[in-house]
């Protein structure tokens, strides 16, 4: 076999992309996205989903339809018709698919993020996240031993046409209940976190808005008023947050957003860049181990110096564990999580981001694992399993061995010849 | 000339398929891809290993035809 060339121009392209993507997600967070969290495939979809269904499943904090994903979505769509790469084609077992979407996001939601948030946490200088990188490198790993025993989940075929527009439609579904909320009348039915709410500790949570640093309107209990000494008391008299519960009140990460326009174009921009260079959070480190190719690399790589560049030039730049932005201190659990949000990712063949982007060019197994994820992030949310600052839900470990347990059978009873 | 079909194959598997079929070093190897993803990287291994691409697109697939240079 002759030589082969180690680097080629497909891997500047993706270093290009992932600097482009990297710094975009640091620029966001100044704009007013939460702390490293610019851009989040798995935070940005569970939000979604906390406005249509937070008030049944306790999402009140993180219920905002992002308009980052209507972007990458339309942006992909565009970029993929105008180089013929819209192609509608599915059926590569799309309920298996579906359950590969939940249990990513369920995992992604435990530690706090998805597998494109791992880098840019690590960019923002939250350390917390070298413990889901390694973990991202153990769910390859594994992903590899099944991937070389012969695991997939059959070909896909071409669909027919107006099955590829799944995704896109549901964008623009979003876009029009994202325009009506922001420029007219919320629907009754939907939840969305007021802009800059912060909410205490207490459960239920006090939920208010500050202005200036003072308390400037009490939102949660429904009629509940600043009291004198600083506490927030309910209409009925009783305390609802005492005084030092409310110094201590955090934003919500649902509240935290930088305008509609700026979402939606940096969505866009993302979207085409994505698209064109096929950017993937988990396909570097695989190519790399299982076939030697280092493309993909190069993009986590990109992503991670253009992240960190642009926070440390935006002064966003924070080094260490503790206090990191939406993020918890459970080494084991960030590893574990990853891990098998990850080893899922990696039975889908390509990590959220990658789901989104090819869902929006015509792949339907795609969409349906978006659509697993969607449904998974209400579900975590409302059975109690997703982490917050404070650390992991006592039913996490649990349902990470189960979701284990669940991914190691798909992957060895999956096995269909294909060449 | 080798041939092989990766249509319909999620990541990585159209990679994994064709780097094991450029393991017999053969003069000519022809790809049938169906998504710009597998077209892409199908074509970056080609030319990274030495091979002359050539690409025919139709609405069912990708044909790529790599020719040792």
């Amino acid at each position: 076999m002759g030589k082969r060339r180690m680097v080629g121009p497909t891997a500047w392209i993706l270093g290009g992309a992932g600097l482009f993507i990297g710094a975009v997600a640091a620029w966001l967070v100044s704009q007013g996205n939460p702390g490293n969290m610019g851009l989040c495939i798995a935070c940005f979809l569970r939000d979604i989903t906390g406005f249509f269904v937070g008030g049944t499943t306790g999402q009140g904090a993180v219920a905002y339809i992002r308009p980052e994903i209507i972007g990458i979505i339309l942006g992909a769509l565009g970029a993929a018709i105008l180089t013929r790469e819209f192609r509608p084609r599915g059926g590569s077992n799309p309920l298996l698919r579906f359950v590969l979407g939940f249990i990513f996001m369920t995992s992604a939601l435990i530690f706090l993020g998805c597998t494109v948030r791992a880098w840019l946490r690590l960019g923002g200088g939250d350390l917390n996240a070298l413990w889901g990188i390694l973990g991202i490198v153990a769910g390859v790993v594994v992903g590899i031993v099944f991937l070389k025993r012969g695991f997939n989940l059959g070909r896909a075929k071409n669909i027919a046409k107006p099955l590829g527009w799944l995704l896109p439609t549901l964008a623009i579904v979003l876009l029009v209940f994202a325009l009506v909320s922001a420029f007219g009348t919320k629907p009754d039915f939907a939840t969305q976190t007021a802009e800059g709410a912060f909410s205490t500790g207490d459960k239920p949570p006090a939920v208010f808005l500050k202005t200036d640093g003072q308390i400037s309107q009490v939102l949660k209990p429904v009629g509940a008023t600043l009291a004198a000494d600083g506490s927030i008391v309910g209409a009925d008299g009783a305390i609802a947050a005492s005084a030092e519960s409310v110094t201590k009140a955090k934003p919500q990460p649902g509240g935290k957003r930088a305008s509609l326009w700026i979402s939606l174009a940096a969505g866009l921009a993302v979207g085409v860049v994505a698209q064109r260079s096929r950017f993937c959070s988990i396909g570097g480190i695989r190519d790399a181990v299982l076939v030697k190719r280092y493309d993909l690399l190069f993009g986590v790589v990109g992503l991670l110096i253009g992240a960190t560049v642009v926070n440390i030039l935006l002064g966003q730049y924070n080094l260490g564990f503790v206090g990191q932005p939406v993020a918890h201190t459970d080494a084991l659990g960030n590893f574990a999580s990853m891990a098998v949000a990850t080893f899922a990712a990696m039975l889908l063949g390509g990590c959220p981001f990658r789901q989104v982007i090819m869902g929006s060019e015509g792949d339907a197994d795609s969409f349906v694992a978006v659509a697993g994820m969607l449904v998974g992030a209400g579900f975590t949310h409302w059975a109690g399993i997703a982490s917050s600052a404070k650390g992991l839900a006592p039913l996490a470990w649990p349902a990470l061995g189960v979701m284990a347990a669940i991914l190691v059978a798909v992957a060895l009873l999956k096995r269909t010849r294909t060449a | 000339m080798k041939e092989l079909d990766v249509r319909g194959l999620s990541c990585p598997m159209p990679l994994m398929h064709t780097k094991k079929a450029l393991e017999g070093d053969p003069s000519k190897i022809r790809v049938h891809a169906d998504s710009g993803t597998a077209k892409a990287n199908v074509v970056a291994l080609l030319k990274d290993s030495g091979y002359e691409v050539s690409i025919e697109e139709s609405d069912e697939e990708y044909r790529i035809t790599g020719t040792r240079a």
